[in-house]
C-alpha cells in the first residue's frame, strides 16, 4: 500500500484528539480536578483566618491589604491547577514517551503531534483553571474573575511545560513527580502571603509562578491589568517546551543517513 | 543464493557499549523475498544489531545500505495504555500515510485477534499485545521487516500463524530479518546467521 499525501491539518488534529482522548483516561488526574481542587480552596478559606494580610502587589507597585482566607484561596487555587496539570502533563508525556518515538519515527510528522499535546495541554489548563475559578467565586467575589481565571492559566501553562520537560527528559516517574512537587512546594511556599506576606525579597520574581500569583492577586483586589505578569507565565512555559522538543527530537532521529552508504 | 536484488547491506558494523565491545565486523545481505534469522544467546548483540539497521541506534562505524522504508518491531511491545487496538491501528494510518486499514485488517485477522479491535491495551494478554506490536510494523507493507523475537509470548497457534504470515510476505517479495534466541524451527529460514563474538557466522545448517 503506497503512502498518499496527508494534510498538515489531518496530522495536527489527529494528534490533538488522540492527545485529548489520552487525557480523559487519567482517571487520577480528573478524581484531582474534581475533588482535591474544590477540597483545596475550600478548607484554605475555612480554615485560614479573615485577619488582613499585606502582600507586596508589584504589578501595581504598592502592598495591599486584603483578608488573609481570600488571599490563601488565591495561592490555593494557584498551587492546585499548577500541581494537577504538571502532573496531567508529566504523566501522559511520561508514559506514552516511547510510543510518541515509535510515532516519530513511523513518519508521524514531529511539530504536529507535538502541538497537538500542546492544544490538549492549553484545554486541560484552560479548563482547570475555570473549574478552580468558580470554585473561588463560590466563596468571594474577586474584582476581575475572567483576569483570575487568566492568571492561572498562565501558570497551569508554566506546571504543564515543566511536566511535558520532565516527562521528555527523565527516565524514573517516582523523580518526575518529586521534582514537580519539590518545585511547586518552593514556588508557592516563598510567595505565599501567608508563610511570607510582605515577600519582598528580589528573588521572588524569579518563581515559576511569580507572574501568575501577581496577576491573580490584583484580579482579586484591583482592577488594573497587568499584562507584563501574564507573559511570564508562557515565557517559562516556551522554555521547558525548547527543552522538550530538544529532547523529543534526539530520541526520534532517524541515525540511518549518517553511515548509509 | 537467488539473483533477487539485495535489499539490505550490512558492512563491518561495529558497536561498543563503553569498554563492551558488542559488534565487532558484522557483514551481512539480505536479498529481496528471502526470510532470514540471526540467532544468538541472550545479550550478544542481537537487538543492537537490528536496532542499528532500524536507525535507533548509531554504530561506532560502518555501513548499512537498505530501502527507505522499512518495519520495524521492536523486542518489547511499544504501545499506549490508552488507546484500543482499533487507534493504535488509526493513528499508525495516519503515520504511514496510508488510504485506509484494509491490510491492517487483514493481518488482524491472520494473526488471529480482529475481535479485540475495541479493547483497550490493558485488557490484552501479553500475547495478544505482541501480536498488535508486530502489526505496527507490517500494516504499511515495507519491502524490509525488521522483527526482534516477534514471537515472544505467542501460544503455539499463534505461533504458527506468524510463521503463515511469514511465508505470505516471502511469497509477496517482502524480506523478513527475524532476530530471535530459540534456535529451534531454524529450517524456516532461508538465510540463518548466529552472532557469535560480535560476529555474523553463516550457519552451517542450511548447506547440509
Amino acid at each position: 500500500m503506497r503512502p498518499t499525501p496527508t494534510s498538515a491539518w489531518t496530522y495536527f488534529s489527529t494528534a490533538a484528539r488522540y492527545a485529548l482522548l489520552e487525557h480523559s483516561r487519567n482517571r487520577l488526574a480528573l478524581v484531582l480536578v474534581l475533588f482535591y481542587l474544590p477540597l483545596w480552596i475550600s478548607l484554605g478559606h475555612v480554615v485560614i483566618t479573615s485577619a488582613e494580610v499585606r502582600f507586596l502587589l508589584r504589578a501595581t507597585d504598592e502592598t495591599i491589604t486584603a483578608p488573609g482566607n481570600n488571599l490563601s484561596n488565591i495561592s490555593g487555587a494557584l498551587n492546585a491547577v499548577t500541581l494537577i496539570v504538571g502532573f496531567m502533563m508529566f504523566s501522559v508525556t511520561f508514559t506514552a514517551g516511547r510510543f510518541d518515538h515509535r510515532l516519530a519515527m513511523a513518519g508521524y510528522p514531529r511539530p504536529q503531534l507535538i502541538a497537538g499535546k500542546l492544544v490538549a495541554l492549553l484545554l486541560a489548563a484552560v479548563l482547570t483553571s475555570a473549574y478552580a475559578t468558580a470554585v473561588v467565586c463560590l466563596y468571594w467575589h474577586p474584582r476581575q474573575p475572567w483576569l483570575l481565571g487568566l492568571a492561572l492559566v498562565t501558570g497551569a501553562l508554566t506546571y504543564g511545560g515543566f511536566g511535558v520537560m520532565l516527562g521528555a527528559t527523565l527516565r524514573g516517574e517516582l523523580a518526575g513527580m518529586l521534582l514537580i512537587i519539590m518545585t511547586s512546594i518552593i514556588d508557592t511556599g516563598l510567595q505565599s502571603p501567608i508563610a511570607n506576606p510582605v515577600a519582598d525579597n528580589d528573588f521572588i520574581r524569579y518563581l515559576p509562578s511569580y507572574g501568575a500569583m501577581q496577576a491573580a492577586v490584583t484580579a482579586g483586589f484591583r482592577d488594573s491589568f497587568p499584562f507584563p505578569y501574564l507573559l511570564l507565565g508562557p515565557l517559562w512555559f516556551l522554555g521547558a517546551v525548547v527543552v522538550a522538543g530538544i529532547a523529543f527530537h534526539r530520541h526520534t532521529r532517524d541515525r540511518r543517513p549518517a553511515f548509509f552508504g | 543464493m537467488s539473483d533477487a536484488r539485495l535489499v539490505l547491506e550490512v558492512h563491518d558494523v561495529h558497536k561498543a557499549y563503553g569498554r563492551h565491545r558488542v559488534l565487532r565486523g558484522v557483514d551481512m545481505e539480505l536479498r529481496a523475498g528471502r526470510l532470514a534469522g540471526v540467532v544468538g544467546e541472550n545479550g550478544s548483540g542481537k537487538s543492537t544489531l537490528l536496532r542499528i539497521l532500524a536507525g535507533r541506534l548509531r554504530p561506532d562505524r560502518g555501513v548499512v545500505k537498505g530501502p527507505g522504508r522499512i518495519g520495524y518491531c521492536p523486542q518489547e511491545t511499544v504501545l499506549n495504555p490508552a488507546f484500543t487496538v482499533e487507534q493504535h491501528l488509526e493513528l499508525f494510518r495516519v503515520a504511514y500515510g496510508l488510504p485506509g486499514l484494509d491490510r491492517a485488517h487483514e493481518l488482524l485477522e491472520t494473526l488471529h485477534f480482529a475481535d479485540y479491535r475495541r479493547h483497550r491495551i490493558g485488557a490484552l494478554s501479553g500475547g495478544t499485545q505482541q501480536k498488535l506490536n508486530l502489526v505496527l510494523a507490517l500494516m504499511h507493507d515495507p519491502p524490509l521487516l525488521l522483527l526482534d523475537e516477534p514471537y515472544q509470548g505467542f501460544d503455539w497457534e499463534a505461533y504458527q500463524r506468524f510463521w503463515e504470515l511469514a511465508g505470505q510476505l516471502r511469497e509477496a517479495g517482502r524480506s523478513c530479518l527475524v532476530v530471535t534466541h530459540i534456535a529451534y524451527d531454524t529450517s524456516r529460514f532461508d538465510d540463518l546467521w548466529r552472532l557469535d563474538a560480535g560476529r555474523l557466522v553463516d550457519d552451517a545448517r542450511r548447506d547440509g
